[in-house]
C-alpha cells in the first residue's frame, strides 16, 4: 500500500505550508504596524465600552 | 465609595485608556459551551480509562462521580467570580485582582501548562488514530505518526491565528458530533435499542470488582480529574463573549452538566463491554476505549462514528488549548507579567498572535519528545493545583468584597461549602497522585516555587503596580 | 504614596526572560524523566507458565471479550497480571505534605505583600 506513504507526504507538505504562513504573516504584521499599536490593548477596556452602549 | 462611574470613559475606574486594537466581542454562549465541553470531552474518549486500571470499574465510577463533585464546586465558583472579573486570562486575572500578583503569576503558568500539555496529549491521540485508520484500511507498514501530530498542532493554530469565532464555531460543530456519538454508542450497546452486548455483572465479579481494595478507589482519583479537566477554561473566552455576565455561567454550568452525562455513559458503555485489565491499561491496552467498544460490537457504522468522533474530540480538545493557553499567556504579556511582546493583538484577525505562535514549538516539543501518561499527569499536577487555589480565590472575594458592595453576575449557594469541599477534595487528589506520581508531584512544586522567586525578586519590577488593577470596584475591605 | 514607575524592558533582556522560563518548564518535565524517576510502572508479582484463562482468574464471559480483542492467554498474560505497588512511606508523604504547605504559604505571604502595594497606589492616589 503505497496510498498512506503518499499521506504521510502531503502531512509534512501542508505543515510546512501553514507553518510558513504563520510566519510570513506574523513578520508581516510585525513590520506594516508600529509596536504601540500592537500592543494597546488594556484589560477591562471592551468592557467600558460595552457597559457605555447600554447605559 | 462612588468615585467611579461605569458609564463614563473618564472615570469609569478602569485601567489607562488607549486600546487601538482589542480582542473581538463576537461569542455568544453556545460558543463559552463548545470551548468548555469541547476541551474536555476528549477525555471521555480517552484517558479516563487509566483510572480503572489503578482501582478496577467500580472505583473508576467512584473516582467519575467524586471528580463531578469537584467541578461542580469549581464550575459554580468560577461562574461566580468570572461573571464578575470578566476579562482575558480568566482566573490570572481573578488572582490578580483578588489574592495577588504572585498568585496570578502562578495560575497564569498552570492555566498555560495544563492547556499545552493537554493539547501535546491530544496531538498524541490524533496521531496515534491515524496509525490505527491505516492498519484498518490494509496498509502493512509503520506509519509515521509525526508530520500527523504536527500538522495537526499547526492547523489548528493556524485557525486560532485566524480569529475567534470561526474557531470556536469549528469547535462547536465537532464537539456536537462527538457528543452525540456517545450517546449514540450507548444508546446501541446498552440494549435501548436492539439487542444489547454489556454485561457487567460477569465483567466486574470475583476479584475484577475492587481488585486493589479501597486504596484503588482513592488512586484512581488521580485520573478521575480527566473526565472533566478544561471546563474552566470557559473563562478564558471573557473578553470575546458578548455578554460576559450573562454567557459565561450558563455555559459554563451547562458544559458541567453535559459531562456529568457524557461520563457517566461513557463508563457504563465500557465496563460493560471491555474487561478491566485491558481497559485500564491506557498504553498496551485499550488507548481509545470507545472506539475499542465500538470495535467489539461488530458494527461497521459504529467503528467508523467513534473513529471520527474520537479524531473530533482531540482537535476540538487541542483547538480550545490553544485558544485558552493562549489567551492566559497574552494576559500576562499585556500586564508585564511575562515580556510585553506578548501582548499583542493581531490588527485583522484580533487575536493574540504572537502567543499563539510561540505556543506552538512548545506543544510539539511536549508531543514529540515525552510519553502520554507523563503528558497527561503534568497536566493534571498543573490543573490540581489551580483548583486548590480556587477556594483560597472565593474566599478571599467574598471576604474582601461582601456580597452586595459589587455587582455579580452569578452568585453560587451554600458559599463557604463548595469551597471547603472542593479543598478537601483536593487533598484527597494530591494523596492519590502521590500514590503513584510522588516524584513528579515534588519537583513539579519544586518548579513553581523556584520560578515564584524568579518572579517576585526579578520579574515584577517591569509591572506597573496600581494601573494592573482594572476592575471597577470599591477598595476592598480590610485594606 | 508615590507612583511606582516600572524600567522599560529593552528586546534582549525580554528574550532572556523568555529562554529562562523555557529552560525551566523543560526542566521540571525532562529532569524527573531522565533520570528514571517517573511514574508507578506495573510489574508482574508471579509469571506463569502457559497460561490458561481459568489460571488467570478469568470467567467466561471475560475470556471471550478478551478473545475477541483478538488475545490468547498468552499475550493476555502480561495485561491481566501487571499490578501497581501502592506502597509508600510516612516519610515520603510527610515530605510531600511539607513542600505542598510551604509553596502555598511562601506564594501567599509574597502575594500579600505585593497586593498591599497595589492596593495603596491604585486608591490612595486621590
Amino acid at each position: 500500500m503505497q496510498t498512506w506513504n503518499y499521506i504521510e507526504y502531503i502531512a509534512w507538505g501542508l505543515s510546512a505550508l501553514l507553518g510558513l504562513y504563520l510566519v510570513v504573516d506574523w513578520l508581516r504584521t510585525d513590520t506594516t504596524y508600529s509596536e504601540d499599536v500592537l500592543t494597546s490593548s488594556r484589560e477591562g477596556e471592551l468592557e467600558a465600552i460595552t457597559e457605555e452602549h447600554k447605559g | 465609595m462612588a468615585d467611579f462611574d461605569i458609564t463614563s470613559d473618564k472615570m469609569d475606574g478602569m485601567g489607562p485608556h488607549g486600546t487601538k486594537v482589542g480582542l473581538l466581542r463576537v461569542l455568544g454562549p453556545a460558543h463559552v459551551w463548545a470551548l468548555g465541553v469541547g476541551i474536555v470531552l476528549v477525555g471521555e474518549y480517552m484517558g479516563w480509562n487509566f483510572a480503572v486500571g489503578k482501582g478496577g470499574a467500580y472505583a473508576a465510577l467512584i473516582a467519575c462521580w467524586f471528580a463531578g463533585i469537584l467541578y461542580t464546586c469549581v464550575a459554580m465558583i468560577d461562574s461566580e467570580v468570572t461573571s464578575t472579573v470578566a476579562a482575558a486570562g480568566g482566573q490570572y486575572t481573578q488572582a490578580k485582582h483578588i489574592v495577588g500578583p504572585l498568585m496570578a503569576f502562578n495560575v497564569g503558568l498552570y492555566l498555560t501548562f495544563a492547556y499545552t500539555m493537554l493539547e501535546a496529549a491530544n496531538a498524541i491521540t490524533a496521531g496515534y488514530l491515524i496509525s490505527v485508520v491505516a492498519t484498518m484500511t490494509g496498509y502493512d507498514g509503520v506509519l509515521d505518526q509525526r508530520p500527523f501530530i504536527i500538522l495537526a498542532i499547526l492547523f489548528l493554530a493556524w485557525l486560532n491565528y485566524r480569529g475567534v469565532l470561526a474557531t470556536l464555531t469549528f469547535n462547536l460543530v465537532i464537539t456536537a458530533i462527538a457528543f452525540a456519538a456517545i450517546i449514540i454508542i450507548f444508546l446501541s450497546t446498552s440494549g435501548v435499542l436492539g439487542n444489547g452486548i454489556v454485561h457487567h455483572a460477569e465483567l466486574m465479579a470475583g476479584q475484577a470488582a475492587l481488585p486493589y481494595g479501597w486504596i484503588g478507589v482513592l488512586a484512581a482519583l488521580h485520573f478521575g480529574l480527566w473526565y472533566y479537566l478544561g471546563i474552566e477554561g470557559t473563562t478564558q473566552a471573557a473578553e470575546e463573549v458578548r455578554s460576559p455576565a450573562r454567557a459565561l455561567p450558563f455555559g459554563t454550568l451547562a458544559g458541567i452538566m453535559t459531562l456529568l452525562i457524557a461520563a457517566t455513559l461513557t463508563w457504563y458503555t465500557c465496563t460493560g463491554v471491555l474487561p478491566w485489565e485491558y481497559l485500564g491499561d491506557g498504553v498496551n491496552g485499550s488507548v481509545a476505549p470507545l472506539f475499542d467498544t465500538a470495535r467489539l460490537s461488530g458494527s461497521e457504522a459504529l467503528i467508523w462514528l467513534l473513529g471520527i468522533g474520537t479524531l473530533f474530540a482531540t482537535l476540538a480538545s487541542a483547538n480550545g488549548c490553544i485558544n485558552d493557553a493562549s489567551r492566559a499567556w497574552f494576559a500576562m504579556g499585556r500586564d508585564k507579567y511575562l515580556p510585553g511582546w506578548f501582548g499583542a493583538v493581531h490588527p485583522k484577525y484580533r487575536t493574540p498572535y504572537r502567543s499563539i505562535i510561540f505556543l506552538v514549538p512548545m506543544a510539539l516539543i511536549f508531543a514529540l519528545g515525552a510519553p502520554l501518561d507523563q503528558v497527561i499527569t503534568f497536566s493534571i499536577l498543573s490543573g490540581l493545583l489551580e483548583y486548590t487555589f480556587m477556594p483560597l480565590n472565593i474566599i478571599m472575594f467574598r471576604k474582601k468584597w461582601p456580597m452586595g458592595t459589587i455587582k455579580r453576575g452569578y452568585e453560587h449557594p451554600f458559599h463557604p461549602i463548595p469551597a471547603i469541599a472542593l479543598l478537601a477534595l483536593c487533598s484527597v487528589t494530591f494523596f492519590a497522585v502521590f500514590l503513584g506520581y510522588g516524584t513528579q508531584l515534588v519537583a513539579m512544586i519544586g518548579f513553581y516555587i523556584l520560578v515564584s522567586l524568579w518572579f517576585h525578586f526579578w520579574r515584577y519590577r517591569f509591572v506597573n503596580r496600581g494601573a494592573q488593577f482594572t476592575m471597577p470596584w470599591p477598595k476592598p475591605e480590610g485594606y | 504614596m508615590s507612583r511606582y514607575v516600572p524600567p522599560v524592558q529593552g528586546k534582549a533582556s525580554q528574550l532572556f526572560d523568555v529562554i529562562v522560563l523555557v529552560v525551566m518548564t523543560l526542566g521540571a518535565l525532562f529532569v524527573p524523566l531522565k533520570m528514571g524517576l517517573s511514574g508507578a510502572a506495573k510489574t508482574v508479582a508471579a509469571p506463569m507458565e502457559n497460561p490458561t484463562w481459568e489460571m488467570l482468574g478469568q470467567s467466561p464471559a471475560q475470556a471471550s471479550a478478551y478473545e475477541a480483542l483478538g488475545y490468547t492467554p498468552e499475550s493476555a498474560h502480561d495485561l491481566i497480571l501487571a499490578r501497581f505497588d501502592y506502597s509508600f512511606t510516612i516519610g515520603g508523604l510527610i515530605t510531600m505534605i511539607v513542600v505542598i504547605l510551604l509553596y502555598y504559604v511562601l506564594m501567599l505571604k509574597f502575594s500579600g505583600t505585593e497586593y498591599r502595594e497595589v492596593i495603596a497606589e491604585k486608591f490612595d492616589r486621590r
